[in-house]
C-alpha cells in the first residue's frame, strides 16, 4: 500500500467501509485501463494482409504508389485522379535495393499498391512473395505495347510486371569548371579526381556505382568473380569516394538545377529534366556512359498486400495508353515503350531527343544488368564507398 | 568595455538563431519551382496546403496523431507523474530510469526498433491493429512525450506538499474523489503544459515517423524528408510556415497557462527544457 | 494501490519502448542469412560486431565522436555567455521575453530549420553571392556537404538545448551571493569561476548531456546538410535497416552508438571528478578551523 498512511478522522463503524473504498477504487480504477486496453486491441480494424485479386470491381478511393523519384508527369496523375477517382500518393525510393528492403522489413503491411521495380528484380521479388500477380484482362491497353519491350527474359509472361520505361546511364558536368571535353567513364573518372573533385555527385545506387569501375576498366559489370569484385571495390573506395561529395538517384530534381556539383552521374532522363530546369541549361554537357554503359528497365508492378487492386489495375491501364504517352516521355525523359510514340515525339519537336532514344550503336553498348550471386557483395561495396567518402 | 561585450554576444546568437527560419519564413513568399531558387513575390505558396491534396493529407495526419498522441501522453504520463511524487517507493527508481533511458535514446535507434517489433505485432501476432498508419505513428510519437509530461507533473506535485489531499481525505473524501477534486487541479497547470508540449514534440517528430509510417498516412515531416530527395517546392516552406505559427500558438498558451499558475519565468524555462 | 496508477505507462512503454530495444539486441548477434530476408538469429555470435568495428565502420564512430565532441564544447562556448547573459545581467522583466526567443527556434520543426540551413549556404544562394562581393571568399560557397556544415547545424540545432539548462543553473546562483564574493575583494572572473560555476554545475552538467546524446545519434542534419560527407552513425544505421537490408548488422551498430555514448560520458565524468579533485581539496571549505 502506500509509506505514507492516509490519516482519517472517522467513525469506527466509518473506517472499514472506508478501507474497502479504498482498495474497491483502485481496482476498479486498473480494471477500466486494462478492460479498455483489451478493447482496443480487439476492436481491430483489420487492414493490410488479404491479398486481394483485382477482377474489375469498383475503383477505391486511393492509390499509393512507390516509385523513383521524378517518374510521372504530374499533371498525368491529377488527370486520372479526376477521371477516376482514386487519389494519388507517390513516394520516392533511391534504389531497387531500398524498395526490396522497405518491402521485405512491411511484409505487406506497407500501404504500397504499385512498386517500380527494374526488370532484374521481378522475378526474385515474387519468387519472394513481394509482388502481386497482374489480371492482365484489366489492362486493355497492354495490347499497345511496341513488342520490344514485352516478353522480355526477366518475366516471359508479363505475370508480374509491365515495362514502364527504359533508359541508360551517363554524366552530366558543368562547362563552367571543367572546361575540357570528356567522352568516357574514365574521363568521369579523372575529372572527379582534379577539377570536379569534392564536386562530384553519382548515384545512390550500389550497382551503376561499381559499373563506374567496370564499364572504365573493361570488366563485365555482371561479373562474379572475387578478383574482380575485390578491385571495384578497393579503386572506389580509395580513387573515388574522397572526391565524392553527394549520393543522389534523381539529381535532376536538385543537384543539376541547383548546380550542387560539378559533375554529376545520374540516368539519362533525369539528367535530360535536370538541364530543363537549370536557369543556364548551356553550362551542362550530357554524356553518354562510354565506352559500356548499362541498359535499364523499370516496371509497374503490385506489391503484396496491395490495399486498392483495382485502382491499381486501372491506373496501368490508363498510364500505358497511347494518347498519353507524348506528355509522359516530356517530362520524364524515357522510351515508355508503348508503339507509335517515338514518331509522335519527334513530330512534336520534343527538346533533347537525343537523349530519350538512341540509335542502334549507342544501343549495342548498353548492357542490362543480371541477378547474380554478386548482388550482395555489390551492396555491401556500395555501403563501404558511402563510409569513405563520408570520411 | 566588457559591459557591451555579453549583450553584443547574445544579440549575434539570437540572430544566428533566427537567421534560417527568417529565410524559411521569406521564401515561403517565393512563388517558384525550387525553392532555393528565388523567382518572384507572391502568395500562391500559402495556397497548396488546401489546393495539394499530398500536403492538405500530411498535415492533419500529423495533427490528428499529434493531438490523439498527447492525450494518450498526457492521460498515461500524468497518473504515473501523480503516483510518482506521492507514493514514492522503490519502484520510482526503476521507473524514473527507464524513462531516462527513453530521453537519452537516440530516435534512430528507436525508430529501427519500433518497425520490426510493429510488423511482428501485426503480421506474426496477427493483432490487425498494428498494421494501422494512424495507430502506428500514435505509439511512436507517444513514447517520448510520455516521458516529458511525467516529469513535468511529478515535478510539480512534488513542490507542493500533500497536506491538502490529507486534508481532503480527513473530511471523508474517497480517494477517487479526491484525486479527481484535489489533486488533479493541483496538478492542472502541469498537465496541461505537458498535453500541449506532448502536441508540439509530435508535430515535429520525424525519424520514428519515418520508419513506421504506412503509406496513405504520412505525416508533414515525413512528406518534407521525402521532398528533400526530389527537389523542394517553396510550398514547404509555405506549409512550414503556417505550422510554426500553429506551435508558437501552443507554446504561448503553455506559457500563459503556466504563468497564471505563477510559475516565474526560471519554472517556465525549466518545463519547457524537458525537466 | 497508488503504484496502479503508474501501470498503464509501465506497461505501454515496456510494450513499446523496453521490448523492441530488447529485440534490437537480440538481432545483434543474428547473421543476415540471403538477400531476401532481412535476418535471422538461428546462429548467436559477436560477428556483427566484429564486422561494425571493422576499419571502414569504425571511422564513422569516430566521425560521430569527433562532431559530438566539437559540437557540444562549441555549444557550450556559444551558449554559455548568452545563458549568463539572460540570468544575471539582462533585466528582470525581459528575461522571459529572451527566453520566449530562445525557445522559438527549438520548437520549430527540427528538420525545417536545417533545411534553412541548406537555403542559406547553397553555394548559388544569396549569402554566397553577398561573401564573394564582399571578397570573403574566392568562389561560390563551398561549406554545403561538408563535415563543416554539419558540424554548423548541429551547433545551430542544439543550441537552445544548452542555453536553458545553463540559464536554469547560472539563475539559481543569487545576486546576493555575487555581490557578497565582490564585497570581499574577488574580481568579476574569479567570482565567475569560485562562486557561479560550481553552483551552476549540476545545470551545466545537464547542458552538456543534453546536447551530446542527441547530438551522437543525430541523422537529419548528416542528411540534409552533409551530403556524403557527413556519414554518422545515425545515418548508417538507417541505412542497414533501409537499403543493405541487414538488420543484424544496422543492430549491432545501434547497440555499439548506445555503449559509445554511454562509455564516452563515463570516461568524461570520472576525468571531471580527477582534473577538479586538486581545485577542491584546495578549495573545500573546512568549518570550525578558523579561516
Amino acid at each position: 500500500m502506500t509509506s505514507e498512511p492516509v490519516r482519517v478522522l472517522a467513525h469506527r463503524g466509518a473506517a472499514g467501509i472506508l478501507r474497502s473504498e479504498l482498495t474497491r477504487r483502485g481496482f476498479l480504477a486498473t480494471a477500466l485501463a486494462a478492460g479498455g486496453a483489451v478493447l482496443f486491441t480487439a476492436c481491430a480494424p483489420g487492414q493490410a494482409g488479404t491479398a486481394a485479386q483485382a477482377n474489375g470491381g469498383p475503383l477505391e478511393d486511393r492509390l499509393s504508389i512507390y516509385t523513383w523519384s521524378d517518374y510521372d508527369e504530374p499533371e498525368l496523375l491529377s488527370a486520372f485522379t479526376k477521371k477516376k477517382g482514386p487519389k494519388i500518393v507517390v513516394d520516392a525510393f533511391n534504389s531497387n535495393e531500398e524498395l526490396i528492403a522497405k518491402l521485405v522489413a512491411a511484409r505487406g503491411t506497407s500501404g504500397y499498391d504499385i512498386v517500380v521495380p527494374s526488370g532484374l528484380f521481378v522475378m526474385p521479388m515474387a519468387e519472394n512473395g513481394l509482388l502481386e500477380k497482374l489480371n492482365l484482362d484489366l489492362i486493355p491497353n497492354f495490347a499497345t505495347m511496341n513488342p520490344n519491350f514485352i516478353h522480355r527474359s526477366f518475366d516471359p509472361d508479363n505475370a508480374y510486371s509491365i515495362c514502364k520505361a527504359w533508359g541508360t546511364t551517363g554524366f552530366v558536368y558543368d562547362k563552367r569548371v571543367i572546361n575540357r571535353e570528356l567522352t568516357t567513364w574514365a574521363d568521369f573518372i579523372d575529372a572527379a579526381q582534379n577539377e570536379a573533385s569534392g564536386k562530384t555527385s553519382v548515384l545512390d545506387d550500389p550497382a551503376p556505382l561499381c559499373g563506374i569501375y567496370h564499364w572504365s576498366h573493361g570488366v563485365d559489370w555482371n561479373t562474379t568473380r572475387k578478383k574482380d569484385l575485390d578491385a571495384c571495390e578497393k579503386f572506389l573506395v580509395t580513387q573515388l569516394a574522397p572526391h565524392i561529395s553527394i549520393f543522389d538517384s534523381a539529381p535532376g530534381g536538385q543537384v543539376i538545377p541547383q548546380a550542387s556539383a560539378a559533375l554529376v552521374q545520374s540516368y539519362s532522363g533525369d539528367a535530360r529534366l535536370g538541364m530543363d530546369e537549370s536557369d543556364d541549361p548551356e553550362r551542362w554537357h550530357w554524356v553518354l556512359g562510354a565506352p559500356a554503359t548499362e541498359l535499364w528497365m523499370d516496371n509497374w508492378a503490385i506489391a503484396k498486400g496491395a490495399p486498392h487492386p483495382e485502382a491499381a489495375h486501372a491506373f496501368i491501364d490508363y498510364i500505358i495508353a497511347p494518347d498519353i504517352q507524348v506528355a509522359q516521355v516530356d517530362y520524364i525523359g524515357y522510351d515508355t515503350g508503348v508503339q507509335g510514340t517515338q514518331q509522335k515525339a519527334e513530330e512534336a519537336e520534343l527538346d533533347r531527343l537525343d537523349m530519350v532514344y538512341f540509335s542502334d550503336e549507342q544501343v549495342k553498348t548498353m548492357h542490362e544488368q543480371k541477378f547474380t550471386s554478386a548482388q550482395e557483395r555489390i551492396v555491401e561495396i556500395w555501403n563501404k564507398v558511402k563510409v569513405a567518402a563520408g570520411a | 568595455m566588457s559591459r557591451w561585450l555579453l549583450p553584443v554576444w547574445s544579440t549575434l546568437v539570437f540572430v544566428f538563431l533566427f537567421l534560417p527560419i527568417i529565410v524559411i519564413i521569406v521564401y515561403s513568399f517565393n512563388v517558384g519551382r525550387l525553392l532555393v531558387s528565388w523567382d518572384h513575390f507572391g502568395f500562391d505558396s500559402f495556397a497548396a496546403i488546401v489546393t495539394k491534396p499530398a500536403i492538405r493529407d500530411a498535415v492533419l495526419v500529423s495533427v490528428r496523431t499529434g493531438l490523439l498522441a498527447a492525450v494518450i501522453a498526457t492521460v498515461l504520463g500524468t497518473l504515473a507523474g501523480i503516483a510518482m511524487a506521492r507514493n514514492p517507493g522503490k519502484w520510482v527508481v526503476w521507473f524514473l530510469g527507464m524513462l531516462l533511458l527513453i530521453s537519452v535514446t537516440p530516435e534512430i535507434v528507436d525508430a529501427v526498433a519500433l518497425l520490426p517489433w510493429m510488423v511482428f505485432l501485426g503480421q506474426d501476432a496477427g493483432i490487425g491493429i498494428f498494421n494501422d498508419g494512424t495507430v502506428r505513428l500514435i505509439i511512436g510519437q507517444s513514447l517520448f512525450s510520455i516521458a516529458i509530461v511525467s516529469y513535468i507533473v511529478r515535478a510539480r506535485l512534488v513542490g507542493l506538499d500533500a497536506s491538502l489531499e490529507e486534508a481532503s481525505a480527513d473530511l471523508y473524501a474517497p480517494p477517487f474523489r479526491t484525486f479527481v477534486k484535489v489533486t488533479l487541479p493541483l496538478a492542472m497547470p502541469a498537465v496541461l503544459a505537458g498535453f500541449l508540449l506532448s502536441f508540439t514534440l509530435g508535430l515535429d517528430n520525424t525519424i520514428v515517423s519515418a520508419f513506421v509510417q504506412v503509406s496513405g498516412t504520412t505525416p508533414w515531416p515525413v512528406y518534407v524528408l521525402s521532398a528533400l530527395r526530389s527537389g523542394l517546392r517553396p510550398e514547404i516552406a509555405a506549409v512550414s510556415t503556417i505550422m510554426l505559427v500553429l506551435t508558437l500558438a501552443s507554446l504561448a498558451l503553455v506559457a500563459l497557462v503556466l504563468k497564471r499558475a505563477g510559475d516565474s519565468a526560471t519554472d517556465i524555462a525549466r518545463t519547457m527544457a524537458g525537466g | 494501490m497508488p503504484f496502479a496508477l503508474a501501470l498503464p505507462a509501465w506497461v505501454w512503454l515496456a510494450v513499446f519502448f523496453v521490448v523492441p530495444i530488447g529485440v534490437v539486441v537480440w538481432y545483434s548477434f543474428g547473421y543476415k542469412p540471403s538477400i531476401f530476408s532481412t535476418n535471422s538469429n538461428d546462429r548467436l555470435s559477436f560477428d556483427r560486431y566484429v564486422e561494425a568495428l571493422s576499419p571502414t565502420f569504425f571511422n564513422t564512430f569516430q566521425n560521430t565522436f569527433w562532431v559530438g565532441v566539437i559540437g557540444t564544447l562549441l555549444c557550450l562556448i556559444i551558449g554559455a555567455p548568452v545563458a549568463y547573459w539572460i540570468a544575471v545581467k539582462a533585466a528582470p522583466s525581459k528575461r522571459g521575453m529572451l527566453l520566449a526567443l530562445v525557445m522559438v527556434p527549438f520548437w520549430t520543426n527540427f528538420l525545417v530549420r536545417t533545411i534553412g540551413w541548406q537555403v542559406i549556404l547553397a553555394p548559388e544562394g544569396w549569402l554566397s553571392g553577398a561573401l564573394q562581393f564582399i571578397g570573403v571568399i574566392p568562389g561560390p560557397l563551398d561549406i554545403l556537404n561538408s563535415r563543416g556544415a554539419v558540424l554548423l547545424g548541429v551547433v545551430y540545432n542544439y543550441l537552445p538545448l544548452m542555453i536553458l539548462p545553463l540559464y536554469v543553473a547560472f539563475d539559481r546562483v543569487s545576486g546576493p551571493l555575487r555581490e557578497a564574493s565582490k564585497d570581499l575583494g574577488a574580481n568579476s572572473l574569479v567570482t565567475f569561476l569560485r562562486v557561479t560555476v560550481p553552483i551552476a554545475q549540476p545545470g551545466i552538467i545537464a547542458g552538456v548531456l543534453l546536447v551530446y546524446i542527441p547530438l551522437m545519434g543525430d541523422y537529419i542534419t548528416a542528411t540534409v546538410l552533409g551530403g556524403a560527407k557527413g556519414n554518422m552513425v545515425g545515418q548508417m544505421v538507417a541505412s542497414q535497416f533501409q537499403t543493405a537490408q541487414n538488420w543484424a548488422l544496422g543492430s549491432a551498430m545501434a547497440v555499439l552508438l548506445i555503449i559509445t555514448i554511454a562509455v564516452s560520458i563515463g570516461v568524461a565524468a570520472l576525468l571531471l571528478w580527477l582534473v577538479t579533485m586538486p581545485l577542491r581539496r584546495r578549495y573545500a571549505l573546512r568549518l570550525g578551523e578558523g579561516s
